[in-house]
């Protein structure tokens, strides 16, 4: 896709035809426009998004914007700024996702000096956005998603929740000697699932332990929920039928970095059709492969000083998986080479997709959009 | 005067124009524009958009996104073939046999496995499938038997990019190898191991895995089964489906399944309804649809007439859009009166071809239609589901079931002519479904999960006594102890038990399967 911006862009130089005047607006077929500014900043009905390149050396300068179409046949915007030895690129165009569509908004930088530089892309969200590793929601819409190529340029912390869900301290009631942190959850309210992350040894083994206490339901089968730890087998549990209300229980997951990333996943997922699809998570312990927990003594607590993590999820001390709540990537280039950092942003009515559970792909999305104008364009053509 | 081309309308009921007064009668074919000399205008509107065009430039138009034109209407002869409609996309599958070196010794499937005789056997029966089902197969000459000949056809596969892979076992120590293929490639993958070559331990992990569907089997008909499942997905991404409705026209695509939805102002049906002439072929097809009914009870000849031309009208307005598959706002169009006949009729015969019809504007309702016409090349129906608390079972009713019930290229269920029990209107088929047989239950929540369930016909009810819709079909469910726990709306209904082929293409493209509960979790006297 990279190649298609970058040739549709030298085309469009080139012939010097599809100059615009500011701001450039973009759609797709039958819907409100987005537009880009003469500053580079994405403007829609929620607020806006700034890329902002920073580095040693580095200009902010005046780019233009003007109208370009991908391949001909995608109608589209592109900002670009010579800012000191790097020529900085925004592309965005509109992605005819079911129902609204989604912008796509992509930042291609190039080296043109000769020399390896090391800087940083910042989008500045306005207004301020709640910033979870996939997703950023302003108010409760999503309104940013990272795909999951980008989210590796991000600065992480060692272990954290992926996903924004709801943190509610003191909703849990356990009964008997427990730890603390059984009090406290986090909710996936709307089914949204609860995410965590652990940096481990590429395609180490580790013993997972997941804590979970219902205090809402007295009913079983009312909020069962799907326990998914990386490497290790599935579980389906129901707090209620195996615990009772208020009961705290733990789960035992022999888990390991499958796909070597070095990274553990953690996800509580609802279960399709259950009555309450609001996923709920208490605690988390992270214990060496080669010790295999007392799990009477897990739920007391007393051997939290020997888990490589221990996580009282919606506690005080919870956090993201994101080092910083700017959002920051750096990003390394070579000389005279070049990197593209993509981006999904709500449209005027629209949302965006979650990267960790839509199918749709930044590749996908470009062919979708192509698709659609090309037929549209027929259609139009041959009325 | 405005430029608007009409037609002569023949027969009953067609409404007045709101325009006839300013339109000058044709027999058919464009006229010219009388204000603008052009002679590609066909109305006002038509010529006020020629003029925006010509004034701000080509191209404009298609890049705002503007309202299509309002087409003229047909001449007499005009004709779409309704199998043009159905979608026929290139599905491209690539296979292979996995074999150890030669000869073999000891290990499963054994020495005395004809290795040649079932090779051959196999590649005959997959040459007769691709034929059957109209898809390219590019099988490799030779048996994979090597770490070398596996990466060699892992990287063609990755270059090649077809919509599938097959990969037949040939012995029990190949396992590692389809494990690779199907992981590497992250292309949809079948692994076919006959009876022979596998064990519980090798079908744990790949049996489980998004985008592999595992076959252990002797049963070739499940193989055919995987290819149908590629094809179909093909199909969906082939389909660009109409979605008639509120008076907005734009484009989008269904994630996962890749089907174009193309929304269009609800008027443009009536409108074009209101075009539609009574033709040889509208003719021919109410007397079909009269002729073949097991016993007419409403409808008169003038409703039939006007069921098809509702299903020509159809026909037009998805060749004009290049669309396959449609769903309408018919309850909104007939509640205002806009039309004289509810598309029910014609939605039956559009189902029996193959081309989906789907009521109410229920967008996934039509994808789940979709989905038993191109996997189980059979049409269902929509249904409203109503638990039948005495017999503890679930009626499935709706005015819209396709007659084709057991397979498009098998003979039709019989029927009795009703109208719209709603609106006593128009024409609607009471499709009598065979007791005694098995039936499949599917409904797309979304792009991502798909309830399903299974049951048994146990009767068809009869309006009157009943209320509701004409095809309404009695159904005890398997495995679900309380009917009314019964998942979904607007699921469709189809004939025959398919709950294994539609969870293997589930799983091949990682869509969520759900069933309603076995268990009803309603505790009796804890309510308040």
């Amino acid at each position: 896709m990279i190649r298609y911006i970058a040739l549709s862009l030298v085309f469009a130089v080139a012939s010097g035809m599809l100059w615009a005047a500011d701001p450039v607006e973009f759609t797709s077929p039958g819907f409100p426009p987005s537009r880009l500014d003469a500053d580079g900043r994405l403007v829609e009905d929620w607020g806006s998004v700034k890329i902002v390149v920073e580095g040693e050396g580095f200009q902010a300068n005046q780019g233009t914007v003007r109208t370009v179409r991908l391949e001909e046949t995608i109608p589209a915007a592109a900002w670009t700024s010579e800012q000191g030895p790097v020529q900085v690129t925004i592309t965005a165009y509109r992605a005819p996702v079911f129902p609204a569509g989604m912008d796509i908004l992509t930042v291609r930088l190039q080296e043109t000096t000769g020399q390896d530089r090391r800087l940083t892309v910042k989008l500045e969200v306005d207004p301020p956005a709640t910033i979870g590793l996939s997703v950023a929601h302003v108010d409760k819409q999503a309104i940013l998603a990272i795909p999951v190529e980008t989210q590796e340029s991000l600065v992480l912390n060692d272990w954290g929740y992926t996903v924004d869900t709801t943190a509610m301290p003191g909703w849990a009631k356990p009964e008997g000697e427990c730890d603390p942190a059984f009090a406290n959850i986090r909710a996936g309210m709307g089914g949204i699932p609860i995410g965590y992350r652990f940096r481990v040894p590429p395609r180490s083994q580790v013993n997972v332990v997941l804590g979970l206490c219902e205090s809402h339901w007295d009913r079983p089968e009312v909020r069962p929920l799907i326990c998914l730890v990386e490497g290790a087998r599935p579980m389906i549990v129901d707090p209620i039928s195996r615990w009772g209300r208020h009961q705290p229980g733990v789960l035992l997951f022999a888990s390991s970095d499958t796909n070597g990333d070095g990274w553990i996943t953690v996800t509580i997922r609802p279960v399709p059709g259950a009555q309450d699809r609001n996923p709920i998570l208490n605690v988390i312990w992270v214990f060496p492969g080669d010790q295999r927990p007392n799990l009477n003594r897990v739920i007391k607590g007393e051997l939290n000083n020997q888990a490589l993590y221990y996580v009282d999820v919606g506690g005080t001390r919870d956090q993201p998986i994101l080092a910083s709540q700017d959002l920051r990537f750096p990003v390394e280039l070579s000389a005279n080479g070049a990197k593209e950092l993509t981006f999904y942003v709500a449209c005027p009515g629209g949302s965006v997709v979650i990267p960790e559970l839509t199918a749709w792909t930044t590749q996908g999305l470009y062919r979708a959009a192509k698709e659609v104008w090309e037929s549209w364009s027929q259609a139009t053509a041959s009325q | 005067m405005n430029c608007v081309t009409a037609f002569t309308v023949e027969g009953p009921s067609v409404g007045q124009n709101e325009f006839e007064s300013d339109v000058q009668h044709f027999s058919g074919g464009r006229t010219m524009c009388q204000q603008h000399q052009c002679s590609s205008c066909f109305n006002r509107r038509d010529c006020l958009k020629m003029v925006s065009l010509t004034t701000m430039g080509a191209g404009l138009l298609a890049s705002l996104g503007e309202e299509a034109p309002a087409r003229e209407g047909p001449a007499a002869t005009d004709y779409v073939d309704v199998q043009s409609l159905r979608p026929k996309p290139e599905v491209r599958i690539a296979a292979s046999f996995l074999e150890l070196p030669r000869p073999y010794w000891l290990g499963w499937p054994g020495t005395t496995y004809d290795l040649d005789g079932h090779q051959k056997e196999y590649s005959a029966l997959l040459n007769a499938s691709a034929q059957r089902l109209g898809i390219m197969v590019e099988k490799e000459a030779q048996p994979l038997n090597s770490d070398a000949t596996v990466d060699g056809w892992i990287a063609k596969l990755k270059d090649q990019k077809p919509d599938g892979v097959l990969v037949i076992l040939q012995h029990i120590h190949a396992w590692n190898w389809a494990n690779r293929i199907a992981d590497e490639t992250k292309l949809p993958t079948i692994i076919f191991a006959p009876v022979g070559t596998a064990f519980t331990g090798h079908l744990a992990g790949p049996s489980r895995k998004t985008g592999v569907f595992v076959i252990s089997s002797l049963d070739w008909s499940a193989v055919e089964a995987g290819l149908r499942m590629i094809r179909a997905k093909r199909m969906f991404e082939e389909t660009r489906v109409l979605w008639i409705r509120g008076n907005q026209r734009n484009e989008t695509v269904v994630e996962r399944l890749g089907t174009k939805v193309r929304a269009i102002p609800r008027d443009t049906f009536n409108q074009e309804f209101d075009k539609q002439p009574v033709t040889d072929e509208v003719r021919d097809l109410a007397a079909d649809l009269r002729k073949h009914a097991l016993k007419i009870v409403e409808p008169n000849e003038e409703d039939a007439i006007n069921a098809m031309r509702a299903f020509v009208t159809a026909k037009r307005l998805l060749a004009a859009e290049n669309a396959h598959a449609l769903s309408m706002d018919c309850l909104g169009m007939v509640g205002a009166k806009l039309v004289p006949t509810p598309p029910c009729g014609a939605w039956t015969l559009l189902q029996d071809a193959g081309i989906t019809a789907g009521c109410e504007a229920d967008l996934f309702g039509a994808m789940s239609l979709m989905m038993t016409s191109y996997l189980l090349d059979r049409p269902g129906y929509m249904n409203d589901p109503v638990p039948e608390t005495v017999h503890n079972t679930l009626i499935a009713a709706h005015c819209t079931s396709g007659t084709r019930i057991a397979g498009f290229d098998q003979p039709p269920a019989e029927y009795i002519l009703r109208n719209h029990s709603e609106s006593a209107l128009g024409v609607a088929m009471q499709v009598l479904w065979p007791e005694g047989q098995p039936i499949t239950l599917v409904r797309f929540t979304g792009p991502n999960e798909m309830i399903i369930d299974t049951g048994k016909v146990v009767g068809n009810v009869q309006t009157p006594p009943a209320g509701g819709c004409r095809t309404s079909v009695e159904i005890a469910l398997d495995g679900v102890e309380e009917s009314r726990d019964t998942l979904g709306f607007h699921q469709v209904v189809t004939l025959g038990n398919h709950r294994r082929v539609l969870e293997g293409f589930c799983q091949l493209y990682g869509i969520k399967v759900t069933h309603s509960p076995r268990f009803s979790t309603f505790q009796y006297g804890g309510q308040t």
